[in-house]
């Protein structure tokens, strides 16, 4: 009988675990993952500010990108939320939301920028939300030459209060294909003045001549990240050196050196026109 | 009469002895089996060979530059010596005609077994590029050919004449055939105008053609960024070398058709003597373009080049490069230098020495310099990094040699070899009759 008991417990027992895990598993099913979202916000100089919006999930281990998901950006001011308008994100998980100008939101009494980040959630992915908070600032970028040397002078001010910033980070570089050039110190801070001085080499090259300067406020806590462009004619402008269009002897055949058109074609013209007199003086002998 | 009558026996065409026929059939046969593995070639692909993607020349084409420069002989024998006004080369021009006519013939097909896809070949012509070097040499092996065709024809025809009436009653076939060949030949004033002046421009054209040809052949080398072929010295070294193997070629084939065929009395130990100095002479300015393509770079001593050459004095490719240097080169200078040495049998061992190495070296100018690219060569299986040819290789390289000796073994065979006409005018013989 204490034999009997014992196998009903264990039957009990497995049951219990069998129903258990499954309904573990369907749970763990039912779950949403979780979006994660990283903003960053932009301002250009005399042009649009935006903001960069990366949408991703850890999904069995892996960082995955979310795709295709609607964004809702709202400018948060004395607790209530201003909806300013809606992204949805790339194949790569990205989407970039346009202000067109900073004055196309407000700002509290701090002078603070509040805008909210919302997701409103799906059948896969829970509801989440990113704050952005961040201060109007501006960089006023200029161009001068002393001594011969141009320099370029950057002061990072305050628009609101007009007080320049100091012992801020500036970076100072070249607009290239891949990777920007950087010119200057390895680190250019802003002195009292909230101004950095860099001078610009001679011979940097460009393909008209024309230098795209950026002065760059990166990825800073207070302030986002802030650039100023400048164009400034200083390149050395890059000679096209390619001879696609010349007769060389790499062209193609249509493209072929005149000399080497005209010097062979006479040689083997006038060998075989020898070789076609000889093969007629047979036939003469022939003849004859 | 009775001396001119003994000229026309001795040097009119014979039937082939056991020995010829044994020969021929033996020529015929290495063919045959050279056709059959091009044809397991051309179904298979040229992965029957060993070439590979570095070594991407192999024999079939050192075989066709060692072609191309034994075709050089023609040029040397009968230009260079009749501009020199030497008399004595009537006996030989017309095997070194024979010779020409032959390498020239087998470098064209040499060129042909190497592409892939021979039915491509007019794409060649289609497609030329007047750029490429490989154009050029397109354009200059047909040239050289009917050129030599010419050069052989031409002095042939009285002698053509002469075999008519020759065989007009012991072979009336052969005289029918040489009758057709000889063009109506009766020694007219105005055939021999015609002829003599023919024979001046070809004598004045095949030397600078000659030289287009060895130098197009060095050029598709040298027009390469590559390690042992990047060379301005190559054109000459090119020129010198098949200088070497030409002549080497004729005294050898020399020496045997004048065994074969009992012509102690034409060609005489004078001949071998003359032609000792002249294959002395060449081998002496080819050991100079030697000295001058392997001691400046082995002076510089670029990093690329040291290795190049470590390979070939002292690596993979010493024995062969030490053999032909000083077996096919040095030696047979030497033994050049004294008159023993310039006596037939001696002249026969050399020569051939010599056209076995003048083999060899175009391998070794091809090979070795392939198997050193700049870049070095990574991710490939092991075979690759080396390269001996195949058995199809051979066996289809020895059938364009075999090919080549059986295109001389039929000339030799119908045609006469030594210019009856012009040698009976130099004894004036003719006017006797």
């Amino acid at each position: 009988m204490k034999k009997h008991l014992k196998f009903r417990f264990i039957f009990l027992a497995l049951i219990y675990a069998v129903t258990f895990s499954t309904s573990f598993q369907l749970k763990a099913q039912d779950e949403k993952n979780t979006v994660r979202l990283k903003t960053q916000y932009v301002k250009i100089m005399g042009g649009e500010s935006y903001i960069d919006i990366k949408a991703s999930s850890r999904i069995n281990k892996q960082n995955t990108d979310v795709s295709n998901i609607d964004l809702h950006i709202y400018n948060e001011l004395n607790g209530e939320q201003i909806k300013l308008g809606k992204a949805t994100t790339n194949m790569h998980g990205k989407t970039r939301f346009s202000l067109k100008s900073i004055h196309e939101i407000a700002a509290d009494s701090s002078n603070t920028y509040n805008l909210l980040v919302e997701f409103t959630g799906n059948e896969l992915f829970e509801e989440t939300s990113n704050t952005i908070v961040f201060k109007n600032i501006n960089i006023e970028a200029n161009l001068y030459v002393e001594d011969s040397i141009n320099y370029i002078s950057a002061t990072l001010i305050d628009p609101t209060t007009e007080i320049p910033i100091a012992d801020a980070y500036l970076d100072i570089q070249i607009k290239r294909m891949f990777k920007p050039l950087k010119i200057g110190e390895e680190f250019n801070v802003t002195d009292e003045n909230g101004t950095v001085i860099v001078s610009i080499d001679e011979g940097i090259p460009s393909i008209d001549g024309n230098l795209t300067i950026e002065v760059v406020l990166n990825e800073s806590e207070e302030y986002g990240t802030v650039k100023a462009i400048v164009n400034a004619p200083l390149g050395s402008p890059v000679v096209n050196e390619s001879t696609f269009d010349q007769r060389t002897m790499w062209s193609p055949r249509n493209k072929t050196p005149l000399f080497l058109l005209i010097f062979p074609n006479i040689l083997i013209f006038g060998i075989w026109g020898l070789i076609i007199y000889l093969i007629t003086n047979l036939f003469k002998i022939t003849k004859s | 009469m009775k001396n001119y009558d003994k000229l026309l026996n001795d040097l009119a065409p014979k039937k082939f002895g056991k020995r010829g026929v044994i020969w021929t059939s033996f020529l015929i046969l290495v063919i045959i089996i050279g056709i059959v593995a091009y044809i397991d070639q051309l179904i298979k692909g040229q992965v029957v060979t060993n070439m590979r993607d570095y070594a991407l020349w192999g024999i079939y084409i050192s075989n066709f530059v060692f072609f191309v420069a034994t075709s050089f002989v023609g040029a040397v024998a009968v230009a260079i010596l009749r501009l020199t006004n030497n008399t004595w080369r009537t006996p030989i021009v017309r095997i070194a005609e024979i010779i020409t006519f032959a390498a020239i013939t087998m470098a064209g097909v040499t060129i042909m077994i190497d592409m892939a896809r021979p039915d491509r070949l007019l794409n060649l012509f289609i497609h030329a590029r007047i750029q490429s070097p490989i154009t050029w040499d397109v354009i200059i092996v047909p040239t050289f050919l009917a050129i030599s065709a010419l050069l052989l024809y031409f002095p042939l025809l009285p002698d053509f004449a002469l075999l008519k009436k020759h065989f007009n009653e012991t072979s009336p076939a052969a005289s029918k055939w040489y009758g057709k060949l000889s063009l109506n030949w009766t020694g007219s004033k105005t055939q021999k105008a015609i002829q003599t002046k023919s024979i001046k421009i070809i004598a004045l054209l095949i030397l600078p053609v000659g030289l287009v040809l060895q130098t197009i052949d060095a050029w598709l080398f040298s027009s390469t960024y590559r390690i042992g072929w990047d060379s301005t010295n190559f054109a000459p070294y090119f020129i010198s070398g098949a200088f070497v193997a030409g002549v080497g070629a004729l005294i050898t084939v020399i020496y045997v058709v004048r065994k074969v065929k009992k012509l102690e009395n034409y060609i005489t130990d004078f001949h071998f003597d003359k032609l000792g100095k002249l294959l002395a002479l060449a081998c002496l300015v080819y050991l100079y373009f030697n000295i001058n393509e392997y001691l400046m770079p082995a002076f510089t001593a670029k990093k690329g080049e040291m290795t190049h050459l470590d390979t070939l004095f002292t690596g993979h490719y010493a024995f062969l490069f030490w053999a032909v240097t000083i077996g096919g080169l040095i030696i047979p200078i030497i033994i050049l230098l004294f008159k023993n040495g310039r006596k037939p049998k001696s002249m026969f061992v050399i020569g051939l020495i010599v056209v076995i190495a003048s083999w060899w070296k175009r391998y070794i100018i091809v090979t070795p310099t392939l198997l050193h690219p700049f870049l070095p060569i990574q991710g490939v299986p092991e075979s690759w990094h080396h390269y001996f040819p195949s058995l199809h290789e051979w066996l289809i390289t020895s059938a364009t040699l075999a090919a080549a000796l059986l295109i001389i073994t039929l000339l030799v065979r119908f045609l006469p070899i030594i210019p009856i006409q012009r040698t009976a005018d130099e004894q004036e013989l003719l006017k006797n009759k």
